[in-house]
């Protein structure tokens, strides 16, 4: 077990529902973790189980029925400074060029334009499209989008970063090597990292620490430390530890996403055509 | 390749023909017109020949009260677009930003949306007088209601992603309207004020011919109650081209990418 540091951001018996009476869903359910000053945690689960709920939630974009969140004991009540966030959805704005949409955050803090065309090169390098700063977003392929998200909020450096599945548009190498590019920058400016994700390798190569979640109401199964040698190198990752892990998790996952795929089944048969 | 070339030749050969067809109706109708004229079957200049029309065409082009009153009306247009369009801009940002607004007042803005708006007339010569005042009311009053509705559509329809992204990077409620509503919004903004451009030209219009002492509408209206029947035809052309103009205008601008 590795020795953790002050805890940055703190989740704090968070629940949220949606919807009234007999029709209402909790999608949250009394969830509390930390996250400690540089940890890099994942936090994994079946579908529709409550992650982007929680993810928003964290973000301060929607309030939680009960419970809190903090950043450095501070109650994040709106978006917070240091809080930076990648979308699930695609987010990019189909107005702006790639340099304007990941110049975008230092645009709104009044950065001179200078100055944030630069950082914003430095960070669209970085995710692998130099050359594409003056294409619009609808000349880009999904995966290329997701990847001008991912240096739009890279380039506020926010102290906590915040990710939603933000490598799920991605083919298997592309997720590979922007993963470790990310890695690669969270450890240089020993960013808190909070990714959520549906791949368990992912998880493990990249997290000091894994939450798995259950499915419906979302609420924390289990967490799994992932003691494994940085940097997670090839040698690393095939090793029976890393498949240790892995497996440890998709046994914890596999319950309840079979759980979350009966529950769709029983809503197909119960409500045909919805 | 033979076939592309084919069919290329096929539509321009297409093209052709529609151009071809729409001058024959042209010819067709503007003949039928001069034989009743000629004909003497209705009373004595309600249809006045084809070169009559042309000469008081030539004479009202020379005239330069005309240049007065075409400008009396293109300023009164731009006024009512500038104010109408500006207001429904407004109005249509703060009901499609405010649930509670929209609650409240979205049905009224309906409501009088669709009611003719001839019957406030007699207020808008009550309150800002015979002259241009009135007519600008009327083109305000005709702009702000389809560009209101239309603005307020579509800012609920923004993708809300946009919204959260905004929000996230701690935009300010300016920010987030100059950088994220209003560039998502570029064509239910754009469609709001060509729809308004189409009423104002209505309402101006029908304001100069119901009551007025200057404008284009005004002198239809006076060769009318002078019985200048070819100076009237002469003047409605005029009238149709400026509005079609100004449509196109609208129309060039909404469809128009950035
Ligand atoms: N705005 C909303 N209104 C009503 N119900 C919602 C809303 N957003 C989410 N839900 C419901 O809350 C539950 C959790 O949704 P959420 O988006 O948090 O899942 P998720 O874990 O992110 O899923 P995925 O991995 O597919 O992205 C789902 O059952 C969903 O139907
Ligand atoms: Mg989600």
């Amino acid at each position: 077990m590795t020795v953790r540091g002050p805890a940055m951001l703190k989740i704090e018996a968070v629940s949220k529902r949606y919807g009234y009476g007999a029709s209402a869903v909790t999608a949250v359910d009394n969830v509390s973790f930390d996250v400690a000053a540089g940890e890099f945690m994942s936090i994994i689960g079946p579908s529709g189980c409550g992650k982007s709920t929680l993810f928003h939630v964290i973000g301060g974009l929607t309030g939680a029925d009960e419970g809190r969140v903090s950043v450095e004991d501070e109650p994040v009540t709106a978006p917070h400074p240091a809080i930076g966030m990648v979308f699930q959805e695609e987010s990019t704005f189909p107005w702006r060029s790639v340099a304007a949409n990941v110049a975008f955050p230092l645009e709104v803090q009044g950065v001179a334009k200078r100055e944030r065309l630069e950082r914003a090169r430095r960070f669209i390098a970085l995710v692998g499209l130099k050359g594409f700063e003056n294409h619009m977003p609808g000349e880009l392929s999904g995966g290329m989008r997701q990847r001008v998200s991912i240096a739009r909020t890279l380039v506020s450096e926010p102290k906590i970063l915040l990710m939603d599945e933000p490598f799920g548009a991605l083919d298997e190498q592309t997720r590979l090597l922007l993963g470790e590019k990310v890695l690669e920058i969270q450890q240089e400016l020993k960013q808190t990292t909070l990714l959520i994700t549906h791949s368990i390798t992912e998880a493990v190569q990249l997290s000091d620490r894994v939450m798995v979640m259950t499915f419906r109401p979302g609420r924390v199964k289990r967490f799994v430390e992932i003691d494994l040698p940085r940097p997670r190198t090839a040698e690393v990752m095939t090793s029976d530890r890393f498949g240790h892990y892995v497996a440890q998790i998709w046994g914890d996952l596999r319950e309840e996403a079979s759980r979350g795929m009966a529950a769709q089944e029983e809503r197909v048969r119960t409500h045909p055509g919805v | 390749m033979a076939g592309k070339v084919g069919a290329m030749k096929k539509k321009t050969w297409l093209r052709a023909e529609v151009g071809a067809s729409r001058a024959i109706a042209c010819l067709v109708l503007l003949a039928l017109w001069q034989a009743i004229a000629l004909s003497g079957l209705f009373f004595q200049d309600v249809v006045p020949s084809i070169d009559r029309v042309l000469f008081a065409f030539w004479s009202v082009l020379a005239d330069p009260l005309f240049y007065r009153n075409l400008g009396v009306t293109f300023g009164e247009m731009l006024v009512s677009l500038a104010v109408g369009c500006s207001t429904g801009l407004a109005a249509g940002l703060a009901l499609g930003g405010s649930p509670f607004l929209s609650r409240a007042y979205e049905h009224f803005l309906h409501y009088l949306g669709s009611a003719p708006k001839i019957i406030f007339f007699p207020l808008m010569i009550l309150w800002f007088g015979v002259g241009p005042g009135s007519k600008v009311g009327m083109g305000v009053i005709s702009c702000f209601f389809p560009v209101a509705i239309s603005v307020a559509a579509g800012m609920r329809a923004v993708n809300p992603v946009w919204i959260r992204v905004g929000r996230s990077f701690r935009a300010s409620p300016l920010q987030m309207v100059t950088k994220v509503y209003l560039p998502a919004m570029r064509t239910p903004i754009l469609n709001g004020f060509r729809l308004g451009v189409g009423v104002a030209i209505i309402g101006v219009l029908l304001a100069e011919t119901k009551l007025s002492n200057q404008g284009l509408g005004f002198m239809v209206m006076q060769s009318y109650s002078r019985f200048d029947m070819p100076r009237m035809y002469a003047l409605l052309i005029i009238v149709i081209a400026m509005a079609v103009a100004f449509n196109t205008l609208a129309m060039r601008l909404a469809g128009s990418k950035p």
